[in-house]
């Protein structure tokens, strides 16, 4: 007989979970009948690579950021849960001649394919668009899995982009990231790591990037004002359409960071070389 | 109090139909699972339509058959012959579409369509505006007319897959189609999208989407009750008799028995 410390055990239990929504992801019904279906789950340590390179993606990218700060926050509390990696080649056509991919058929996409593969920020093209439709699904019905199972869960494009760079599920196009868990309620959604990254300006002032119309003062002038402060009026801000060169190579200069990284993690770069 | 009668023989009955509002009403509810279905970034752009009723649905069955002859590749003939046959045997079709992969992309150069860090593939081989796609010419040289932003088309899985769980909850037989898809976007259904696929649904004793047999567009149950009633009428017409007034039974050794 044994008593278990309740929360503990079911820590324990979301890696069971998990397998359970690598089965539903195998039965997910498709369209093409051919997808190649690649998982693996990780835990612990084996995540510090892709939290460090979404980390440092995130320093310039408040995308990247929002999902690297969480999972550093729970690995740093011991309550990281596993996650799964989803991954497939949808590179190879359906072989439908359907045209969705911008060719005319299977077979002049498959010779552009040959000489034209390569990767964007976090997936290989060019893709197959019924592959990529009945990767969703498969990708959806383990997300239901989990729902199923009152387990917290959220498919990150985030983690697949950086699992992928690091060589996870290798012959994959695309891979996706499943957290199964934390224990708790809307985790992913309230997340108290977030909560001092950013500040009230910040978080303000990416409500105004996002619609500047709903701050906008009468714009039949032609120049409308941007109410930006308690008093608008006074001293007034417009928007403004301009190059940001700053930013670019702040951007650029971070992307080099993240992809030394990655190649020191994967091995193409030795300890020594610069 | 009414009483209900269910039983899914003869196709179209009362008590067929009574069976098919069922699945109506599942159908309803694989709707709601796929608008609820996770999506990149958790925006929408997916729009249902629901198919119910015989004519209704022979149309979609007949658009796939014109395909099946005139259109698709050769590999897809038998596939959109079979698929209609399916959903003539269906009892709804729920049609999902994805309204966004060809007007609105992501814009976030993940890499999908061209394999570039930029979305420099799709904008550069469709009519637009300082980024704003024009879609309103919608003459197709193919099937669908591409590309399409392939991570905004990877959503619409999602949204099948949703539904598609809902049904399998429901005990509710489901197959998500491209042939139907293809279809029902021909005739207008779901007509703000682009990629379109249809999910036929019954409720029926045997899994009308499974075991199929070759040459299924001619093999298929609804040929074989047609062609007992074909072959009834003719042979019943030769071992006629004058019933009022005789039994061709007594003249056997057995009828004989039977009389004694």
């Amino acid at each position: 007989m044994a008593i278990y410390n309740g929360l503990e055990a079911a820590h324990e239990h979301l890696l069971d979970v998990a397998k359970a929504c690598i089965i539903a992801a195998g039965k997910a019904p498709t369209l093409t009948h051919r997808v190649e279906l690649m998982a693996e789950i990780i835990t612990g340590e084996d995540m510090d690579p892709i939290i460090d390179v979404l980390a440092t993606l995130g320093e310039n990218s408040a995308f990247q950021l929002h999902d690297a700060v969480a999972l550093q926050s729970l690995r740093k509390q011991n309550k990281l849960p596993p996650i799964v990696l989803f991954g497939a080649d949808l590179l190879k056509p359906a072989l439908w001649d359907c045209g969705a991919c911008g060719f005319k058929t299977c077979g002049e996409y498959l010779k552009y394919t040959q000489t034209n593969k390569g990767v964007g920020i976090g997936c290989y093209g060019p893709t197959c668009v019924w592959k990529a439709v009945d990767f969703g699904t498969v990708c959806d019905y383990a997300c239901a899995c989990a729902a199923q199972h009152h387990a917290e869960a959220r498919i990150m494009f985030s983690i697949g982009a950086c699992a992928l760079l690091l060589g996870h599920l290798e012959g994959a196009t695309m891979v996706l990231g499943l957290p199964i868990g934390p224990l708790g309620k809307n985790l992913w959604f309230d997340r108290e790591a977030w909560k001092e990254t950013l500040s009230f300006d910040q978080k303000m002032m990416t409500q105004l990037a996002g619609g500047p119309t709903n701050q906008m003062a009468f714009s039949g002038g032609g120049n409308p004002i941007i109410k930006s402060k308690p008093n608008w009026w006074e001293d007034p801000t417009f928007l403004k359409v301009e190059q940001d060169e700053t930013f670019i190579e702040k951007d650029v200069n971070n992307k080099a960071k993240a992809y030394e990284k990655i190649m020191r993690y994967t091995g193409a770069l030795g300890e020594d070389e610069e | 109090m009414a009483r209900i009668h269910i039983d899914e023989f003869p196709p179209y009955s009362p008590s067929d139909q009574a069976k098919k509002e069922n699945v109506l009403v599942v159908a309803k509810l694989m709707v709601n699972a796929a608008l609820t279905a996770p999506l990149t970034g958790g925006v929408p752009g997916h729009e249902a339509e629901i198919v119910y009723g015989q004519k209704e649905i022979e149309q979609v069955a007949r658009e796939m058959e014109r395909l099946a002859h005139k259109e698709v590749p050769k590999r897809l003939k038998k596939p959109f012959l079979y698929e209609a046959v399916m959903a003539r045997e269906s009892d709804a079709i729920v049609f999902l579409g994805n309204k966004r992969a060809h007007e609105t992309p992501m814009d976030v150069g993940c890499g999908l369509c061209g394999g570039e860090p930029d979305c420099s593939f799709v904008y550069n081989r469709v009519n637009h505006f300082n980024g704003l796609i024009d879609a309103t010419d919608r003459s197709r040289e193919t099937a669908i007319k591409g590309p399409v932003c392939v991570i905004r088309a990877h959503d619409l899985g999602y949204v099948i897959g949703s539904a598609m769980w809902i049904a399998g909850n429901h005990f509710v037989d489901a197959k998500s189609c491209y042939s139907v898809g293809l279809a029902g976007r021909n005739l207008d259904i779901c007509m703000n999208s682009e990629i379109v696929v249809g999910i036929l649904i019954a409720a029926a004793s045997k899994n009308p989407y499974a075991d199929i047999p070759p040459n299924y567009h001619l093999t298929n149950m609804a040929k074989q009750i047609d062609a007992v009633r074909k072959i009834t009428t003719i042979t019943r017409q030769i071992p006629n008799h004058p019933y009022h007034t005789f039994d061709p039974e007594k003249k056997t050794e057995a009828g004989k028995k039977k009389e004694e």
